[in-house]
């Protein structure tokens, strides 16, 4: 992408004005996507990412720049921009790069782009037929294939200069039910961190009748009620609650500036003592596994929160010199237009000692929600909130009528404490995570858990 | 590579594959922001970056390739991409390169230039002392950052097409952190302008806010009459916006196909898109498909006017193209609103406690990119505000939803303030919306 040589002198240059590190992002993403609508292709696109961005540290001061002009004079222009903005200070240095190549824990054996565009129209034609076959009452099915090939530059004036290779792959569908002038929707959206053998294991008419059931509960369903109540959450994209209620607190970026109500927690009691929560960067293929983070640190098995108390933060390089603490692997950033920050990778709670069926047995009156959709986080307050997009009453210990167009509310570290009860189905599912340095995948999970107590946002 | 080159190199790649429409559409942007942390500025950055979109028609479907590359060969990879991208489509609407507007609007007079490094500094380190300064229970974890971007656009197609704009913004935000015992709030306040003159109340909205929230507790689940904040209003706008774009109405994905000329709000509810609203930063005379632009009533006395069309959807509905086909350089023509707002009514905001007597006041709503469904119109919002007690603002409540249906709540709309909040554009998009009163809304809190 960039040559050693020349990296080496980009380095130099952003580092002549007295900074005390310098790294390089470069960046060359090959996006496609395929559009699907009525039953017909109607969106087939590419889009080409190319760019670097450098950011200088002086202690805990940073000075970042990007551009998208990747010739010599680009860079060097981009470099020197980095070095004005620090200082005036005029310093000898001399920057060796050594490469290195970290092992590839995420292979792909078909890359997308490498695939005619009609092969992989045909797999979302499969998957939107599934879904509109599914029901004659589903009246719409939109749905989207879109591949990502990531190939990254790191170097840094420590000396590293390495590459990382990292492929996607995602489909998504969406379908609409009507009925007697009632309209209702359901989605399914599964992805990996591979390439189109993505689809060995996953069945694209699977995920479009997966849209369409929901859609079709949904149009039976009738509001759900509001107010407090005991709610059973169901593996997969249920973790999102884990995701925003705690994840999003325990990153450096809120953490090491002290606005997160995490901060200054480590070794207390925060949970339930069920709950162990975990952040895993090298789950083969997963949707939010890396081989090295953003900033080229190997990801690892962060274990944030064992048997309820507070293991770890997520810390990238800045929050590590701000914090006093080593890196985890944990910066992460949508592209080189951003600078990275501490992220999440794949984040779950892990398998709990409660049987499933013990779950729901021990609910008298409550909710039990299927599929949740995404959801928001104020990290100093913890104050969350999550949607339900599959929910159903529960009454006597027996899952009854579905309800809809629920949320759930509350504070990140009373309903760490409410989760009473993990079971043992541990899933995960995928997710786009929004944060200061842009929107990157991330993978959520749990098995199914009960808390005891929280609030539902119906009416 | 310059753009002139660029185009130069797209155009004889285009020909060479024998297209005869093709359209190039080039974007630049160029931003700076300097961020602070306690008293110095903890980050500053900068960034200049852009591309190029190329779409074309092969066999009446439009294809479409875009990239940040500006080299030759990538050029050529982009026409060769669009090509057979266009061979994938079987969606049979018609589509167009458009050969021109018979007129376009003059943009007002307004200066856009990115405002210098060192002022964007110092402007964030006075929002930050001034931050500061407001209490004592300021610390930890504020922010101040000062912001300003510009934006630079061409439009060149095979039809004879040639049109560019320029725009940008500059702004800044205060989100101080409150602490009283083991009590700690946080507020953002945004304000658009380059000058402390302009931004200068910022920093006491912004702590004067948070320390309201202080205190506040849990409200109990049941009806009641709301007043929305118009800043936090206008994100229903934003989160339902698609459906008043033709294109989700003619699939059947929005809940107001085929109401044009019906009914469909409150009386009081007036609705306009204009793209070029004075006071504006992002101000366009031409869409995305270069069609010229205008100022339309979307919503005119509770009645839908129009919807919002690109040109495929005005060819398939039988109309003419609103202008509202809007684009990045890195996706294909979406229809968007611009500065897209309701009307501002005759009450100040304590008109509006004193009307409802005893109900909330919502001054904080989030999560709409999960709680709301654009196609159905449920939502269910995370929100914090103040009761209404005896039409006066009392103490504050926080962690409750407020839940509901949009297309229902457009008709529950009771009485508007008197003052427009414009929020923050996104590109060309920005929302705004007065205070709104709407009656027997559900909350659940406790």
């Amino acid at each position: 992408m960039i040559s050693r040589a020349l990296t080496e002198s980009v380095l130099t240059c952003a580092m002549s004005t007295g900074a005390d590190f310098v790294e390089l992002y470069g960046e060359i993403t090959r996006n496609n996507a395929i559009a699907m609508v009525d039953g017909k292709i109607d969106r087939v696109s590419d889009n080409l990412v190319s760019g670097v961005g450098i950011r200088a540290f002086l202690g805990t001061r940073t000075v970042f720049a990007s551009t998208s002009d990747m010739s010599r004079e680009g860079l060097l222009k981009c470099a020197a921009s980095v070095a004005a903005a620090m200082g005036e200070l005029k310093k000898d240095v001399s920057v060796v790069l050594n490469e290195r190549m970290f092992p590839n824990i995420h292979p792909a054996k078909v890359i997308p782009t490498s695939v005619d565009a009609k092969v992989r129209a045909d797999l979302l034609r499969t998957a939107c037929f599934a879904a509109k076959e599914y029901d004659e009452a589903i009246s719409q099915v939109s749905g989207s294939l879109a591949g990502v090939d990531h190939t990254i530059l790191v170097a840094n004036t420590e000396g590293l200069y390495t590459t990382d290779r990292h492929v996607r792959t995602r489909i998504a569908v969406s379908s609409v039910a009507s009925k007697d002038g009632e309209t209702q929707s359901g989605s399914d959206a599964p992805g990996a961190g591979m390439g189109l053998e993505f689809f060995d294991i996953v069945d694209p008419a699977a995920v479009g009748r997966e849209a369409s059931r929901q859609a079709m509960v949904n149009l039976r369903a009738s509001y759900c009620p509001a107010g407090t109540m005991m709610v059973a959450i169901e593996n997969g994209f249920g973790g999102v609650i884990f995701h925003e209620a705690c994840g999003h607190s325990l990153e450096a970026t809120s953490v090491a500036i002290g606005a997160s109500q995490m901060a200054g927690k480590l070794g207390q009691q925060i949970a339930n003592p069920k709950v162990t929560a975990i952040d895993d960067g090298t789950i083969p293929g997963a949707w939010g596994s890396v081989n090295i983070d953003d900033e080229g640190t190997p990801t690892q098995r962060n274990v944030l929160i064992e048997n309820g108390i507070l293991k770890g933060y997520l810390i990238d390089r800045l929050g590590s010199r701000r914090m006093g603490m080593p890196m985890t692997g944990s910066g992460r950033r949508q592209s080189y237009t951003y600078e990275a920050t501490s992220r999440m990778t794949n984040t779950f709670i892990a398998n709990g000692p409660d049987k499933n069926e013990d779950i729901i047995a021990s609910m008298e009156n409550g909710l039990y929600c299927r599929k949740m959709g995404g959801g928001s986080v104020n990290p100093l307050t913890g104050a969350f909130n999550f949607s339900v997009t599959e929910g159903y009453l529960v009454k006597n210990g027996k899952i009854c009528e579905p309800v809809r167009g629920a949320s759930l509310i509350g504070t990140g570290s009373e309903i760490l404490q409410n989760i009473d009860m993990v079971g043992q189905n541990l899933e995960r599912a995928q997710g786009m995570c929004g944060s200061a340095s842009g929107s990157v995948p991330t993978d959520v999970g749990q098995p199914l858990i009960r808390v005891s107590t929280i609030t539902v946002g119906g009416r | 590579m310059r753009f002139e080159e660029m185009k130069q190199a797209l155009i004889r790649a285009a020909e060479q594959a024998g297209l005869k429409e093709y359209e190039i559409y080039y974007q630049m942007d160029e931003s700076v922001s300097a961020e602070t942390l306690k008293d110095e500025i903890s980050s500053f950055s900068s960034s200049v970056g852009g591309g190029v979109n190329f779409r074309c028609i092969v066999d009446g479907k439009m294809g479409y390739a875009s990239g940040e590359l500006m080299t030759e060969e990538a050029m050529e990879e982009l026409v060769s991409k669009a090509i057979s991208n266009a061979r994938c489509i079987d969606n049979d609407d018609e589509v167009f390169i458009f050969a021109g507007s018979p007129a376009y609007a003059k943009l007002p007079e307004r200066k856009v230039e990115l405002t210098d490094a060192n002022t964007v500094r110092d402007l964030a380190l006075q929002l930050q002392r001034d931050t500061y300064a407001q209490s004592e229970k300021v610390g930890d974890g504020t922010q101040s950052v000062a912001l300003s971007s510009v934006v630079e656009i061409v439009l060149y197609n095979s039809n004879g097409l040639s049109l560019s704009n320029r725009a940008g913004i500059s702004a800044a935000y205060a989100a101080p952190v409150c602490r009283d015992g083991e009590e700690a709030q946080e507020n953002f306040e945004v304000g658009v302008g380059a000058t402390y003159e302009e931004l200068k109340d910022l920093p006491g909205k912004a702590v004067q806010g948070a320390l309201d929230k202080f205190g506040a507790t849990l409200v109990d689940s049941g009806k009641y009459d709301v007043v929305f904040d118009g800043s936090q209003f206008r994100s229903f706008l934003s989160a339902f916006s698609s459906a008043f774009s033709a294109k989700s109405a003619q699939l059947g994905l929005s809940r107001l196909a085929g109401k044009e000329g019906e009914v469909i709000a409150a009386p009081c509810v007036t609705v306009v898109d204009d793209p070029m609203r004075e006071g504006s930063p992002m101000q366009t005379n031409f869409d995305g498909e270069g069609v010229a632009t205008a100022k339309k009533n979307v919503i005119e006395n509770g009645v839908l006017k129009t919807l919002l069309y690109d040109l495929t959807t005005a060819k398939k509905g039988g109309v003419e193209s609103t202008g509202n086909a809007q684009r990045g350089y890195s996706s294909p023509v979406v229809i968007a609103p611009y500065n897209f707002g309701i009307q501002a009514g005759s009450d100040s905001r304590e008109d509006l406690f004193a009307a409802i007597g005893n109900g909330i006041f919502i001054n904080q709503c989030k999560g709409f990119h999960a709680g709301a469904n654009s196609v159905t119109g449920d939502f269910s919002i995370e929100s914090a505000g103040f009761m209404i007690r005896d039409g006066k603002r009392a103490e504050p409540i926080k962690s409750f939803t407020v839940a509901g249906n949009f297309f229902e709540l457009l008709k529950q709309i009771d009485r508007l303030g008197n003052e427009i909040h414009w929020g923050i554009p996104g590109g060309f998009t920005v929302f705004g919306s007065p205070d709104v009163l709407v009656r027997n809304a559900s909350i659940a809190g406790k």
